[in-house]
């Protein structure tokens, strides 16, 4: 038997290729969505007491992340986007990982999203949460869920078939 | 039957009851428009889905292996976009707060503090700073701007302003401020409850540029900084965690 903090730990590296993908999803490039990646975790360890033993560890770690994602967006326009160093050209939008233009192309796409429907979107068809887990991990309704999920595929299809054959 | 995007929606991500899917499926079979309208839904899921996939297979940065596993995060931030770095000197040997050729510094410092002892310090209310059972603990605004005040949320016209947060090597947090009305600059770490103060400077710059790390902060703060910092100041984020963690580093 292991210690609980240490099986918990395991279980944050098992979710990490998860993690990553939400966050690339919610972020520009990889290295902002690795910053996302780790103050959501620091932040899940500082307060581990809040998650109940038995409770979905992955929803849990989504709702932990998306809550530093939008403190992070709010704290830079409060800044009135003032340039943070990931801004300063050191680390270009489109790093060798994500050369992938498919990956670069929905990325784009997905950052003119408003961020509610940017979330939903991440969780139902990035991550492959079901419109139950998804509304519970971001506290909404069912229907909020699913009505900021259409507008935002709404929004996508007509950003991704821009400029492409009907 | 006419079906919205909705629920053409829900029906692509496997979300509708079985009746509902039989009636569409049959839909479907009938109508090239409706056909095409699903399509274009299962097109949209399928770029999105498949566009991030590749992430699944990167490898994992030892970094966030570490933090995954409880490592705190403050000796391994090197690089991190969103860490404010300090010029850490090169010799980290453990060295006093005061030393050689820093008494010019302190002589200073004790003359400030004389200053002080009138000027700031008092047992009043008001006073932002009083004597402890054996140092200086800040008192009244200054202590409630320590203990609640987040440098990323400033106006900058705060009659106190919170400069940067670090770990100490011992452990507690420490935080830098300024006394506008003095213009007096001072490092506060927390000891127990409390914020005991441990260096104050008068020769403080224009306020209002403390969140900026080293820009602003009077050489003497900065050298009780980095006689004290291990790694680098807490970020934005890592600041209003540890404020939430009431100080306390666990």
């Amino acid at each position: 038997m292991s210690h609980p903090s240490e099986e918990i730990g395991e279980r944050i590296v098992e979710l990490l290729p998860r993690l990553r993908r939400f966050a690339r999803s919610l972020s520009r490039n990889q290295h902002d969505a690795d910053d996302l990646v780790q103050s959501g975790i620091e932040r899940a360890w500082r307060h581990l007491e809040q998650f109940r033993p038995g409770a979905n560890l992955a929803s849990w770690m989504f709702g932990i992340l998306k809550n530093a994602w939008l403190d992070n967006l709010r704290m830079r326009r409060r800044r009135g986007e003032v340039a943070l160093p990931d801004d300063s050209g050191e680390h270009p939008a489109v790093s060798p990982v994500d050369s992938n233009t498919e990956m670069w192309s929905v990325s784009e796409a997905m950052s003119k999203l408003p961020e509610e429907q940017r979330v939903a979107v991440a969780l139902v068809l990035v991550e492959g949460l079901s419109y139950k887990e998804a509304a519970e991990v971001l506290e909404i309704p069912m229907g909020t869920l699913t009505s900021r999920l259409a507008r935002g595929r709404t929004a996508l299809a007509a950003a991704l078939e821009d400029g492409t054959p009907p | 039957m006419n079906y919205d995007d909705e629920i053409l929606m829900a029906y692509v991500d496997g979300e509708v009851d079985a009746t509902l899917r039989a009636d569409i499926d049959a839909a479907i079979a009938g109508d090239p428009a409706l056909a095409r309208r699903v399509e274009r839904q299962r097109a949209v899921r399928a770029k999105v889905t498949g566009a991030f996939a590749k992430v699944l297979d990167q490898p994992l940065p030892d970094q966030l292996m570490r933090a995954a596993r409880g490592a705190a995060a403050s000796d391994s931030s090197a690089g991190s976009g969103n860490v404010l770095q300090f010029p850490v000197r090169p010799s980290r040997a453990p060295s006093p707060p005061w030393r050689g050729r820093e008494w010019g510094a302190m002589a200073a410092s004790l003359l400030l503090g004389a200053l002080i002892s009138w000027r700031l310090l008092g047992t009043g209310d008001g006073a932002p700073i009083v004597p402890g059972k054996d140092s200086l603990v800040a008192h009244g605004a200054l202590a409630h701007a320590l203990e609640a005040q987040l440098a990323s949320e400033q106006r900058g016209d705060e009659a106190v302003l919170i400069g940067l947060t670090f770990l100490a090597q011992d452990g507690n947090y420490c935080r830098s401020f300024e006394l506008r009305a003095t213009r007096t600059a001072g490092l506060a770490c927390r000891a127990g409850s409390k914020w005991q103060v441990t260096a104050t400077d008068s020769t403080t710059p224009a306020a209002g540029h403390l969140q900026q790390a080293n820009s602003g902060l009077s050489p003497a703060i900065l050298r009780a900084i980095e006689a004290r910092v291990q790694g680098s100041a807490l970020d934005a984020e890592a600041e209003r965690n540890a404020q939430l963690a009431s100080w306390k580093n666990e």
